[in-house]
């Protein structure tokens, strides 16, 4: 095959221009250009909301040869950060962090099936020790002596004693490996927790969001090539370059939340136009995550973009704490721009929601000529 | 004659386990099991049904 670039034939698996005299091969091998390369770091430095003056630093670090050992364990999980990792289509963001380690366990990708698996996963845990990554998907059941889960004959727990105990890192990705998911919601049948309460102690970072974003999963793990360190975190561990903000704050529909446009009900004007969703059961007041931001799907759009509120899935216990999904939030008093997650936290904590927010007391007098649907019903008593 | 066992099994989601018989070179018989439960069902129990898909999407 031969490829047509502005009239002249060029052959398809030419050399990719900028490498000259570099010494990075492993990037022009894989037909990744200088100038794609960079504008991956130039990307991965704002993700982390560091300085420009970084981005050298960070291209130094992902040139070296080194690549690290990494091993995704799945426990209680359903693949779909696997998904929401691997599925990221440019050639940067899941193929480069494919480049950057050497992934030498993950049940859904690779090849070897059975004792030929387990064997990789554990070739890794000794003859890395202390030096190899653990990406956690998933979590992990402690009823009945851990049975809801078994590898290899192996409970999950025991699994990850040994894997994340010799790491040198642990990255918790998705709502399960952060506090136990969806499988610890009410009744929560297998006793499923996340890592952190599974194996206090450890070495983790957590990345929730059901899923999480594979430009944040791949920024901490630039994070901790080119550092050597974990990035800073809140207190719930999850880093503050992607759940230092809320989803409120930086929402392309705040100003309607602030003029107090609302949609009503599913399909009327306002939400034809793109008025705020909080009165449909938005979350974004009380999430902490970077989607408007660096949004989905290589930054074509996220929920909220597409008409649909927040689920608040980056936050602790959500799938017992903000549903119904479709009811309104209750009142978050004293929220304001410079609102943190640790604030918040308390506040979902200690529950002490006791009146209705100023914007929705606003809101309801322009309304007033408007009966309040159901979702406008919600109040503090649930709490 | 020898029984063995694979698990996991990997390139599919969830988790699996197979075990075979194997007799005169020739499976026999085997078994198949489903090594990992959440319990969607009961989870999903007494919740507002407009949530069930954000649940059940996620099996």
């Amino acid at each position: 095959m031969w490829g047509d670039l502005n009239g002249s034939i060029i052959p398809r698996r030419a050399r990719p221009k900028g490498w000259e005299g570099r010494s990075a091969t492993r990037w022009a091998e894989r037909g990744v250009s200088r100038r794609s390369f960079l504008r991956f770091c130039g990307a991965m430095t704002a993700t982390l909301a560091l300085p420009d003056r970084y981005l050298p630093r960070i291209a130094e670090a992902l040139e070296a040869v080194k690549r690290p050992a990494l091993v995704w364990l799945e426990f209680q999980d359903c693949a779909g950060c696997t998904e929401s990792f691997l599925r990221a289509s440019r050639p940067s963001v899941g193929d480069i962090a494919l480049d950057i380690l050497s992934v030498n366990y993950h049940e859904t990708i690779m090849a070897p099936s059975g004792k030929a698996a387990e064997k990789s996963l554990m070739d890794t845990v000794r003859n890395e020790k202390g030096k190899y990554l653990v990406v956690v998907e998933g979590s992990i059941p402690t009823k009945d002596g851990g049975i809801y889960c078994t590898i290899g004959g192996r409970t999950a727990l025991d699994i990850a004693k040994e894997v994340c105990g010799n790491a040198a890192a642990t990255i918790t990705v998705g709502a399960c490996a952060f506090y136990g998911g969806w499988p610890a919601a009410k009744p929560n049948p297998t006793g499923a927790v996340g890592v952190q309460e599974a194996m206090p102690g450890i070495t983790l970072i957590n990345l929730p969001g059901c899923p999480p974003n594979a430009v944040n999963i791949t920024a901490t793990v630039v994070h901790f090539l080119t550092f050597g360190a974990l990035p800073p975190t809140d207190q719930q561990g999850r880093p503050l370059f992607a759940y230092g903000e809320r989803i409120h704050d930086r929402c392309e529909r705040r100003a309607h939340f602030d003029a107090g446009q609302f949609v009503e009900e599913w399909g009327d004007e306002a939400h034809r136009k793109g008025w705020c969703l909080y009165k449909m059961g938005c979350k974004g007041p009380a999430t902490f995550h970077n989607c408007p931001v660096v949004r989905w799907n290589d930054g074509t759009s996220w929920p909220v973009g597409a008409g649909h509120g927040c689920i608040g899935c980056s936050e602790r216990h959500f799938w017992d704490e903000m549903t119904p999904f479709y009811r309104r939030l209750p009142t978050l008093p004293g929220v304001g721009v410079q609102t943190t997650a640790d604030k918040i936290g308390a506040w979902i904590v200690g529950g002490t929601a006791a009146a209705f927010a100023a914007h929705g007391v606003a809101s309801a007098i322009r309304a007033k000529a408007r009966p309040l649907d159901e979702n406008s019903e919600t109040n503090e008593e649930d709490r | 004659m020898p029984k063995i066992a694979i698990d996991p099994i990997t390139r599919i989601e969830g988790h699996l386990r197979i075990e075979a018989q194997v007799e005169g070179g020739r499976v026999a018989e085997a078994w198949s099991s489903s090594t990992m439960f959440r319990g969607m069902e009961l989870v999903l129990k007494g919740r507002d049904p407009r949530d069930a898909w954000l649940f059940a999407q996620r099996i």
